[in-house]
């Protein structure tokens, strides 16, 4: 099947070296990239996008994993027990 | 247009978009196999037509009592709406074709015309009838799924509709009492408590309307019942009542400002939830929770800009959310599981739906060329100019958090991740066409944008495909991807279940019901039973043996007494009874000539 092959050439280290490429290939243009609407201090800071992604990501998982261990994250069954 | 047609041989003004839902739906358990699902297809793609034929104005008003219902409100505001919702009708209906349970069939005929009817309604109690018709409808695609929890889920999620329900309701008689207006009107509310009689009518119709939004604290209903509804009616349920929350907020609460903080919070709380979530299809729900979050947002902002971004944004995100649940609703129909820990390595055997399901997921992520792109952007770029940059910054972090769970987590886990060896197939043809359709629907919007900013209420003056706008999203996305891949293990979910805000009235109720059957039943029985006998019973029974004496005496005694009289008189009267027939027949003779003689004789 055509479809699936597709998707197996996505899988290999040959896509993931180029994807790491764009990655930089992305905060280089940001350097060119016109600036239009200003709305912070952000907005001026060559490459600061990417850097918010990257930290937003870390800090999503690392501190939502935080707070689930603090008692949010119970067994499945935690409910079951002469439910009402 | 057949439309017109009927229109003309009924001699109607209008059809209301609702009557081929609610009258319409009621054919659907006498039809059986093709003709059923052909006539289904037909009433959603008419109640389209009608939304399309709609000219603007209010009509469609009744006396009912000494009210005046107004079924028929139309603007550009409930129009965009109501093309919407007719839309998502049309998908939900072919998604959910090869089901045969006409209940399930008729409660989502149901569902989606008590949401065309709120937002078409133009007076409070036709708006409120049809709100509470969208709750009692949806329960039952939760009760339908069969399964053993099926039933508890569907209350819990009954009683917080109802209880939110109620609230609207008290909210719109106070506002009755104080204008004696019941028109579905602009009623804000400023501050953070009611201060007059007026705010609180607002604060109550505020609160009514966001519990059916799912802001937190109110929104555990949503994760709770939407995972436990049935594959496709998690599809319609995942599009109508939120949205129509949202489209009742902007009516009524638009530039409310607390609703600027709950939509911020929303959003963030949505994404946190979903990284601790195991359950695809919960995770989905907590994203329709964040992706609100938006939308509440901009309503509290309420600029015409802002305004414009939910109403765009509420309208992809019917069409890419609903493609998303019937991605991973496909998955659980075929495999009989959406836990991410169960799931893995599907790419060989679903690799259509993953492709469409990742279309979903680009479009929610607001993927440059993907639907959301041309919404979100409008609603975020709204709080970047009125210099609200706090909001500005939560929005595009929960931008990231969206992408890495719904655009990354989602796909990773069910088709790639750890081969299970599940054997799988792509699902039925119908279901596999609704997900082309809204497929189609979440890219061709992202690229043909103008027709849906033709249909915002106000004008637009915005355009997504900056190239500083279009690099600033490519960065967060990607790089949200690179910290993703970085960051892989911590991701691998666990089997468990988060504890959300409905862990207070469940854990309440259970103490309730403790209190009851422990303390309560034994307080009643040993200190309240026996008061009762000391303080109650022993006097009674004392005054119950004065009260038989009494009886004895003098009422068996005037009784036995008649009774003897009436014995002795028996008596006599028993021995001039002869039992034989011509003595009867003689004294009646004898009494005939009697009487002859006192009448001849008296004169």
């Amino acid at each position: 099947m055509k479809l699936l092959e597709i998707i197996e050439v996505l899988r290999t280290k040959k896509v993931k070296r180029i994807a790491y490429g764009v990655l930089i290939l992305l905060i280089i243009v940001d350097f060119i990239i016109p600036r239009h609407e200003i709305h912070f201090f952000g907005d001026e800071i060559r490459g600061f996008w990417s850097l918010f992604g990257f930290i937003a990501c870390v800090l999503i998982i690392v501190v939502s994993k935080w707070i689930g261990s603090r008692g949010i994250m119970q067994d499945e069954h935690y409910y079951d027990d002469g439910d009402i | 247009m057949s439309i017109i047609m009927m229109m003309e041989i009924f001699s109607l003004d209008f059809i209301h978009p609702s009557a081929f839902y609610l009258i319409g739906g009621l054919l659907i358990p006498v039809l059986k196999g093709r003709v059923r699902q052909g006539y289904m297809l037909l009433m959603a793609l008419l109640a389209f037509f009608a939304v399309l034929s709609m000219p603007h104005g209010t009509y469609g008003i009744y006396e009912f009592l000494s009210w005046e219902l107004t079924f028929c409100s139309v603007d550009k505001l409930s129009k965009v709406f109501a093309y919407i919702f007719t839309i998502m009708g049309v998908i939900g209906v072919i998604y959910s074709m090869h089901v045969k349970n006409d209940g399930e069939q008729l409660a989502a005929f149901y569902y989606v015309g008590g949401s065309l009817g709120v937002t078409l309604a133009g007076d409070f109690l036709s708006f409120f009838l049809f709100w509470e018709l969208m709750a009692f409808s949806s329960v039952f695609l939760v009760w339908y799924r069969k399964s053993n929890s099926s039933v508890n889920t569907g209350f819990r999620y009954l009683l917080w509709h109802v209880a939110g329900g109620l609230i609207l309701f008290a909210g719109i008689i106070l506002q009755y009492s104080i204008s004696g207006d019941l028109t579905v009107q602009f009623l804000p509310f400023h501050g953070w408590w009611p201060t007059d009689l007026q705010s609180l009518a607002s604060f109550l119709i505020l609160i009514g309307l966001i519990v059916n939004a799912a802001v937190p604290p109110f929104g555990a209903w949503l994760p709770d019942a939407y995972p436990a509804a049935t594959v496709t009616g998690a599809v319609f349920m995942s599009a109508f009542t939120t949205k129509t929350a949202v489209y009742a907020l902007i009516r009524i609460c638009a530039g409310s400002e607390i609703l600027i903080v709950l939509g911020v919070v929303m959003a963030i709380y949505g994404v946190v939830y979903a990284v601790l979530e195991n359950d695809a299809r919960r995770l989905l729900a907590y994203h329709i929770i964040s992706q609100v979050g938006y939308m509440v947002a901009g309503v509290g902002l309420g600029t015409q800009m802002a305004i414009n971004g939910v109403v765009a944004h509420a309208f992809c995100h019917i069409l890419y959310k609903s493609l998303l649940f019937m991605g991973t609703g496909s998955v659980l129909y075929v495999t009989g599981t959406a836990k991410l820990t169960e799931l893995g390595g599907l790419y060989k055997t679903m690799p259509r739906t993953m492709i469409y399901t990742i279309i979903g997921g680009l479009s929610i992520s607001a993927f440059p060329l993907f639907s959301g792109f041309v919404s979100k952007s409008i609603t975020v770029a709204a709080f970047g100019e009125a210099h609200l940059t706090w909001a500005f910054l939560a929005l595009m972090l929960a931008s990231a958090g969206t992408f890495l769970h719904t655009g990354l987590k989602v796909p990773y886990f069910i088709w790639f991740g750890k081969d299970q060896g599940i054997k799988a197939k792509e699902p039925p043809w119908n279901m596999e066409l609704a997900m082309i359709i809204g497929s189609l629907f979440c890219i061709g919007l992202g690229v043909f944008y103008k027709p849906l900013y033709a249909l915002l209420p106000y004008p637009v003056h915005f355009e997504p495909y900056t190239a500083y706008h279009t690099w600033e999203t490519l960065q967060v996305l990607l790089f949200t991807q690179l910290g993703f891949f970085l960051l892989l293990k911590k991701l691998w979910c666990k089997n468990t279940i988060s504890l959300d805000t409905d862990w207070f009235p469940r854990k309440c109720a259970k103490a309730v019901i403790w209190f009851v059957n422990k303390p309560l039943v034994s307080l009643e029985y040993n200190i309240v039973g026996e008061a009762y006998e000391f303080i109650i019973q022993k006097p009674i029974m004392r005054v119950a043996v004065y009260l038989k004496k009494i009886d004895t005496v003098v009422v068996d005694g005037t009784i036995n007494g008649v009774g003897r009289l009436a014995m002795a008189w028996s008596r006599k009267i028993k021995e001039a009874q002869s039992g034989q027939i011509q003595h009867y027949a003689m004294l009646m003779v004898a009494g005939v000539i009697a009487v002859i003689i006192i009448v001849l004789v008296l004169p």
